[in-house]
């Protein structure tokens, strides 16, 4: 089951995830080829403190910061896991 | 000691990330009113995640919470729980109201007064331990009361003024209802004068265009300052506890008092 965290605001991303059986990583956005492997970090990382190594992830950046990323990407990973419970 | 109270929206980058740009001496991170029940969670994070990251020596930032009769109050309250503020603004407020929040939490507390009977309670609520400011919210007083407001605000300003007796009585910060007409800067300067002149010492605001005025109405005038600056003088000099300037009488109270306009002018580089 997909779950979204955040908006197409500007400085703000929306996330999805969706259960996968590896690891993909999407990122849209318009400052990919400056930020793109930072995006990245943050969010592999962000799934590393939760282990999560199986799952997709969408994230449609609309010049977020990192804190937001990492925020919404929380967000997301919790209500996965109170669907999930 | 703050003239400007800011509201900004918890679920929103865009304003958070930039609430050291808006002049405003003090930010109310909402959690409230401005964020949907569903989206709860992500402003609770994100304020979380902003906080950690980021430090503000000169703005003084505190959040407003859900009320504790709410079902996000203790998943706010222990979420921020960490963080580096100033203390929380909390809604519908009574003395239950402040007495649970102060057994989950030691962070000081700017209770609302938006309810006909928060007013009735309002010297109690003003005694609550960690109680550090009075915030009117006349929004939510007058529906209670099925009352239309008015630029005059004739149909609040009893409410107003006993608000800002207890604040004053008890030591604490009076601040004045936001005045919604973002729009309006007369109606602005008018609604804040109106405040100033009951006691209220700071106004909380719902829009960074209305940052400006409210300084400028809740800061000292030059004039003021002048006459302060020249009374202080004068008690030095005459090492007096009353002495006449300009043929008036100036005793402790009006020294005191120009101490504090001095000291306000110091705080905002005036």
């Amino acid at each position: 089951m997909k779950v979204s965290a955040g908006s197409l605001e500007s400085s703000d991303c929306l996330i999805t995830l969706s259960p996968s059986k590896e690891l993909k990583i999407t990122i849209e956005s318009s400052v990919f080829d400056q930020f793109g492997d930072q995006i990245h970090e943050v969010i592999l990382e962000t799934l590393k403190a939760n282990n999560l190594f199986e799952i997709a992830v969408v994230c449609l950046d609309k010049g977020a910061l990192d804190y937001t990323i990492k925020a919404r990407m929380e967000t997301a990973i919790k209500r996965m896991r109170e669907n999930n419970e | 000691m703050s003239r400007s109270y800011l509201f900004i929206p918890g679920n929103t980058p865009a304003m958070i990330q930039n609430l050291d740009v808006f002049d405003s001496d003090a930010i109310i991170i909402d959690l409230e009113d401005s964020v949907n029940a569903f989206d709860k969670d992500a402003a609770r994070s994100l304020i979380e995640n902003f906080l950690t990251k980021y430090a503000f020596d000169e703005i003084k930032i505190y959040i407003r919470i859900n009320s504790v009769d709410s079902n996000y109050f203790y998943s706010d309250v222990n979420q921020t729980a960490d963080l580096a503020i100033a203390g929380y603004v909390l809604p519908k407020a009574s003395v239950k109201a402040i007495k649970q929040l102060n057994q989950v939490s030691n962070k000081k507390i700017i209770p609302i007064i938006e309810s006909p009977m928060a007013l009735l309670r309002v010297e109690e609520i003003a005694k609550q331990q960690n109680v550090i400011a009075l915030l009117f919210g006349a929004e939510d007083y007058t529906k209670e009361l099925k009352i239309k407001r008015t630029l005059e605000g004739t149909e609040i300003l009893y409410a107003r003024s006993i608000i800002a007796i207890a604040a004053n009585a008890y030591k604490l910060d009076a601040i004045d209802t936001p005045y919604t007409s973002k729009d309006d800067e007369e109606g602005l300067k008018t609604d804040a004068l109106n405040a100033k002149n009951l006691g209220f010492n700071a106004k909380a605001l719902i829009h960074p265009n209305q940052v400006a005025v409210i300084n400028e109405i809740f800061a000292p005038s030059k004039t003021e300052i002048a006459e302060a600056k020249r009374i202080i003088k004068k008690s030095e000099e005459t090492k007096q506890g009353a002495f006449s300037l300009d043929g008036k009488m100036i005793d402790l109270p009006i020294i005191e008092k120009a101490k504090k306009v001095l000291e306000k002018a110091k705080k905002y580089h005036l």
